[in-house]
């Protein structure tokens, strides 16, 4: 069995399986956190709140009246975060390669979005990461928060990127050597996801809900 | 020791004519691969060298790449190697049977000991479990002696090579290619599931002209043939820059002729002379008349996930029980914590509250 057999096939199959696993463990673990009944009368309705602040997150656009202040604040974290979760979505969805993963598992697929375009998005995936991790250092408020954990985020989390882009361009080894690399990237984020901040794309929606809940209980339009 | 005659003998001997010989020999260096100023080198070797004798033994194989061999479209080639060298030993080819034909093996190894190449065609079974045997003596024992005093050895095609079909899982004879059984740095292999007429030929007889194994890649394969991958060299590559795919055998993305990457194509991890030399003359190869590359001068390549499931596709990707399975491992565990957390916290309320009391 050469690399690319080893992690195309067991790594794969063992780092999927860790990471529904290890997601499963933590989302019962922040429902079972243990809420407090609060007894205070609501002053807005809650469920309201909770759906006001999830359509809030979706619809993050740079001139939305309600989330200028947003980009006004760090225009950075905001166009390279926004890049990156874009670039992120259309790649792991709709590059030809990574369909045929998901058409693997699923049992259909879908029409994919040609190469050049997706190695744009890898180039502008890249920049928004180096971006973000200039942020990290630049910002003073975000410097404090950041802990070793954040960059072995954007480190795990840019190595797919550069991988495939050397594997598109011919750059660094043969091909189907830097192809097993670029697959055991992304079998190792797998395993790291459930371990570090990466799973907020999980809890990202429960903590959004949350807090727009709590919000309207007081009274603010979130 | 019969009489050896030169190659260029032998063909004069043919009628091939100083004009004849001249041409023949520039086609061989340019077949070679080789620069222009090599074929004065060609001429040379040609003149001086001896007929080579060849011992063709086949063990767990088809015959695919003995027939693959007779299809050879240059017909210099052809000649070269079926009459100019001497084939001495082949059971698809050869008129002997029996025991007149392992007496005419044994003399063509004593005679020619140290200078005969002996190319390999299908896989060997491991050891004495009775499979592939002739004249009662198995495939490996046979392999290694014949092997012992050859000057080179050449596999041909993916079950010589890597094993192929027959060391395909659950490999039920234990079989593996040339390079498992003999020392490695003997062997040159020419995989393919056959592999393409000019590959065998030509490796034979830049054997002949140069005494010397040609430039070979980390699988001990002919760079000169197993350099690029299929894709590098594809005609319908630049489909796949542009993102035109057939996604069924039927659709009008197959229709038009573009690249078959959704439809399990291997091309990209391929190293095959496919694309640049082709088949049948020159007409055509897989990819070119429809068909997805199947990776067959690749190792393991029965095993390399199906042949129309996408390259990029998990080999074996996880049941549906063993997905829920982690789900609910993952949950309980976490509702173990859960439990705990809250035991601990109710201990420690408890606590809290018998220290006011």
């Amino acid at each position: 069995m050469d690399l690319l057999e080893l992690a195309r096939g067991p790594l794969f199959t063992g780092a999927l399986l860790f990471f529904i696993g290890g997601m499963s463990y933590r989302l019962v673990t922040v429902i079972g956190m243990g809420w407090r009944r609060n007894r205070v009368p609501s002053k807005k309705n809650p469920s309201v709140g909770a759906g006001v602040s999830l359509l809030k997150g979706w619809l993050i656009f740079p001139f939305w009246p309600r989330v200028r202040g947003t980009f006004a604040r760090n225009p950075v974290i905001y166009i390279a975060g926004f890049l990156f979760h874009l670039g992120l979505f259309l790649i792991v969805l709709f590059g030809a390669a990574h369909m045929l993963v998901w058409k693997d598992l699923l049992g259909f697929g879908w029409p994919t979005i040609p190469l050049p375009f997706i190695d744009g998005l890898t180039v502008a995936v890249i920049l928004a990461l180096i971006a973000l991790a200039f942020n990290r250092l630049a910002h003073p408020v975000v410097r404090k928060l950041t802990r070793p954990g954040d960059w072995l985020n954007l480190l795990f989390v840019a190595l797919p990127f550069i991988t495939a882009f050397m594997l598109a361009h011919g750059i660094g080894p043969r091909y189907e050597r830097m192809f097993a690399v670029h697959v055991l990237t992304v079998d190792w984020l797998l395993v790291w996801i459930p371990l570090s901040r990466i799973s907020h794309f999980v809890f990202y929606f429960f903590s959004r809900t949350n807090y727009g809940a709590q919000y309207a209980r007081r009274g603010a339009t979130s | 020791m019969p009489a050896r005659e030169t190659i260029y003998e032998s063909w004069t001997r043919q009628g091939i004519t100083r004009r004849g010989f001249l041409k023949l020999s520039a086609v061989l260096t340019a077949s070679l691969g080789l620069e222009y100023s090599g074929v004065t080198k060609v001429q040379a070797a040609l003149q001086s060298n001896a007929l080579l004798p060849v011992i063709w033994l086949e063990f767990q194989d088809c015959a695919g790449c003995s027939e693959s061999l007779t299809r050879s479209h240059n017909p210099t080639l052809v000649d070269l190697v079926l009459n100019s060298l001497t084939i001495d030993y082949h059971e698809t080819l050869m008129t002997a049977a029996g025991f007149q034909a392992e007496a005419s093996k044994t003399q063509a190894m004593q005679d020619y000991a140290g200078e005969y190449i002996l190319v390999v065609e299908g896989a060997i079974p491991d050891g004495t479990n009775g499979y592939c045997t002739i004249g009662g003596k198995a495939a490996k024992d046979i392999l290694t002696d014949a092997a012992k005093n050859a000057a080179a050895v050449i596999a041909v095609g993916n079950c010589a090579t890597f094993g192929g079909l027959p060391k395909a899982n659950p490999n039920p004879t234990d079989a593996g290619g040339v390079w498992d059984f003999i020392d490695k740095n003997k062997v040159v292999n020419i995989p393919g599931c056959p592999p393409i007429p000019e590959t065998m030929t030509n490796t034979i007889a830049y054997y002949a002209l140069f005494h010397k194994l040609p430039e070979l890649d980390d699988k001990r394969r002919p760079m000169a043939f197993y350099q690029h991958t299929i894709h590098e060299r594809c005609l319908r590559r630049a489909f796949y820059a542009e993102g035109k795919f057939a996604a069924s055998f039927d659709d009008e993305g197959y229709r038009n002729g573009w690249c078959l990457y959704k439809l399990g194509c291997k091309g990209p991890i391929t190293y095959n002379a496919c694309a640049g030399l082709k088949w049948n003359q020159g007409v055509s190869f897989p990819v070119e008349s429809g068909h997805p590359c199947l990776g067959c001068s690749e190792p393991n390549f029965w095993d390399g996930g199906g042949f129309y499931e996408g390259l990029s596709s998990p080999l074996d990707e996880p049941t549906l029980v063993a997905v829920l399975g982690a789900a609910a491992a993952g949950a309980a565990i976490g509702a173990g914590m859960v439990a705990a957390n809250r035991a601990q916290k109710k201990k420690a309320q408890q606590a809290e509250g018998k220290g006011e009391a």
